[in-house]
């Protein structure tokens, strides 16, 4: 059972992370290459607060949110001016560059070496300690996430996004800031996306900045865009279809040695096929202009 | 020491020219962000490794075979996929997500067929030769060569031959390049195929001399594509200097910091640039919605 409980963990991971990434990607039309960084930045400042500061996972992760927030800010200042391919590169630049700072700032994170024995998060007392009550922790967290997100996409901060999606000059002329409101849903996107990572960090107990590299944001951008950018469930069953998609091959009996490029590879294809055939992805809406 | 630096940091530097060269000739006309540029960079040096170590065929026949594939594949890049995108308006963007997952389904399946692990080409140790306080490897003075002799012959083939300026017309304007009846689609085959060519010379270059794994590719493309940015999109020059530059640079970052931050540094600049030089060194200065369109 516990084998269950830990898809539905990681599934839940996931759709925090479509979800949040949606914001900028789905309905902004931003497609941001850094999201991988900015989980990364929320796993590791939640895991040093509770390491080293000794604090308990909420307030912790309260800061590692903030924090994230803005480092965010500096990404998105000069990213935000570039349009197209120059902001996907700007974007990949930046997840680049924190890569190499997790992995070489030895004396803050461990580098390399990763940092093990991260405490176990608790509620009102209770250790998260079994899969299950993991499931149930990060499927609350999880809930919540998309609550908010709904909240903000129904929201009129969500219609202007979409307006500016289509057509920034016309949102613009119809006096909206739009580089104010392209920071925003960059750096609530940021901020949530911390969220996952403390899950993350708190599930594994163990983080090494391997977890959070540049083919990790393209595979949450992949779940976006097979899913569907600018749906609200389309992240959803994205998140769902590829976290299940290489449990599934593990029924297929597929041996282990070749499964991981077997799955890498059905992913290539899939968006290749989905680009050519439905860009929209399954469930979406927006086609990446 | 400093001389031994710049003289890697050059051989580097003219590696990168080569890829970003072809990078070039592939996004200055079609403005595809061609990611999978990386995975056929790899798939140049696993070809050759297949005919080179497995087959056992002489070195002359197994590069020529594996480069002639190489532009098979980048031909076959563009009917497949790129081609029909444009034939149905897609965006560039969409074409960049396809060009993303083209490089992930290839790339696992080298990865899938080859393993992980790293692979030679050549075993044993290089010849050297001292030029003054310069040692440099036989396969070293074998890379710039190669690159004195095709970037200046490229350059040239550019500005003369018919196909050279049905390129650059292509680059100034895809639809009056069409309207003066130019083949545009054959031309972006073309394109395609040279490029790849391009950045297989390289990949086998570089796999002679340390090697290879399935992925080699992705920061031969990075360095490419920062190459071409700072030395100026919709140059062919540019992507050269901007190659040359990042060599020396990398090179220096290595004496002056540490190896491990040459990533960072790169991208630092790309970003750098991107601000306040988006026209690259050699670009010309543009308005602003030309140049980030």
């Amino acid at each position: 059972m516990n084998y269950l409980w830990h898809i539905l963990v990681m599934i839940n991971i996931y759709i925090i992370l479509a979800l949040s990434l949606n914001l900028v990607a789905g309905y902004t039309g931003l497609l941001s290459l850094c999201h991988a960084a900015f989980y990364g930045i929320g796993a590791y400042a939640t895991t040093l607060l509770m390491m080293k500061a000794d604090w308990g996972f909420f307030p912790s992760l309260f800061i590692a949110i903030l924090l994230t927030a803005a480092l965010s800010l500096i990404i998105a200042v000069p990213s935000l001016r570039f349009k197209g391919d120059y902001f996907v590169l700007a974007t990949l630049g930046f997840q680049i560059i924190i890569f190499v700072i997790l992995y070489n700032w030895v004396s803050l994170t461990r580098g390399p070496y990763g940092i093990p024995g991260i405490p176990i998060p608790k509620v009102c007392g209770i250790e998260m300690s079994t899969v299950f009550r993991y499931f149930l922790f990060s499927g609350v967290i999880a809930s919540i996430c998309g609550l908010l997100l709904w909240m903000l996409k129904a929201s009129p901060f969500g219609r202007v996004l979409k307006a500016i999606r289509e057509d920034e000059i016309a949102a613009a002329a119809l006096g909206k800031n739009v580089p104010l409101l392209k920071m925003a849903a960059f750096t609530i996107a940021a901020a949530f996306a911390a969220v996952p990572g403390a899950l993350f960090a708190g599930y594994m107990r163990y983080i090494d900045p391997t977890s959070f590299t540049l083919m990790e944001s393209v595979f949450v951008i992949s779940i976006l865009i097979i899913g569907g950018a600018g749906s609200f469930i389309g992240p959803i069953v994205g998140a769902v279809f590829m976290v299940i998609l290489p449990e599934a091959l593990r029924f297929l009996h597929i041996p282990d040695a070749i499964a991981a490029n077997m799955r890498q590879i059905i992913y290539g294809l899939l968006l290749i096929i989905l680009m050519r055939y439905r860009p929209q992805g399954l469930m979406g809406e927006y086609e990446f202009q | 020491m400093l001389w031994q630096l710049l003289a890697n940091g050059f051989v580097n530097g003219c590696l990168f020219a080569l890829t970003a060269f072809g990078f070039a000739l592939i996004y200055n006309t079609t403005r595809i962000f061609h990611i999978a540029h990386g995975a056929i960079y790899t798939a140049a040096a696993y070809l050759c490794y297949v005919f080179l170590v497995q087959l056992n065929w002489s070195m002359p026949l197994a590069i020529a075979l594996a480069l002639f594939l190489t532009g098979l594949l980048g031909a076959l890049t563009e009917l497949l996929v790129y081609a029909p995108l444009e034939r149905r308006g897609a965006s560039l963007l969409v074409a960049l997500l396809s060009s993303l997952g083209l490089y992930i389904a290839l790339v696992n399946l080298i990865a899938m067929i080859f393993g992980n692990e790293t692979k030679v080409l050549r075993p044993g140790v290089e010849a050297t030769y001292h030029l003054g306080s310069i040692i440099l490897t036989r396969i070293q003075i074998a890379q710039v060569i190669t690159a004195f002799v095709l970037l200046p012959s490229l350059l040239i083939f550019l500005r003369v031959t018919e196909w050279g300026k049905k390129i650059r017309a292509l680059r100034d304007n895809p639809t009056l390049t069409e309207v003066m009846g130019i083949n545009a689609r054959a031309v972006r085959l073309f394109v395609f195929s040279l490029g790849s060519i391009l950045a297989g010379t390289t990949a086998i270059l570089s796999a002679l001399d340390i090697g290879m794994d399935p992925h080699i590719g992705m920061p031969a493309l990075l360095t490419a594509a920062v190459a071409l940015i700072i030395g100026g999109v919709g140059t062919f020059e540019g992507a050269i200097v901007g190659a040359l530059f990042l060599g020396i640079l990398q090179s220096l970052v290595i004496w002056q910091v540490s190896a491990r931050w040459t990533d960072a540094i790169t991208f630092g600049l790309l970003i750098f640039f991107l601000l306040f030089r988006p026209q690259g060194l050699l670009g010309q200065r543009r308005r602003l919605e030309e140049v980030m369109a």
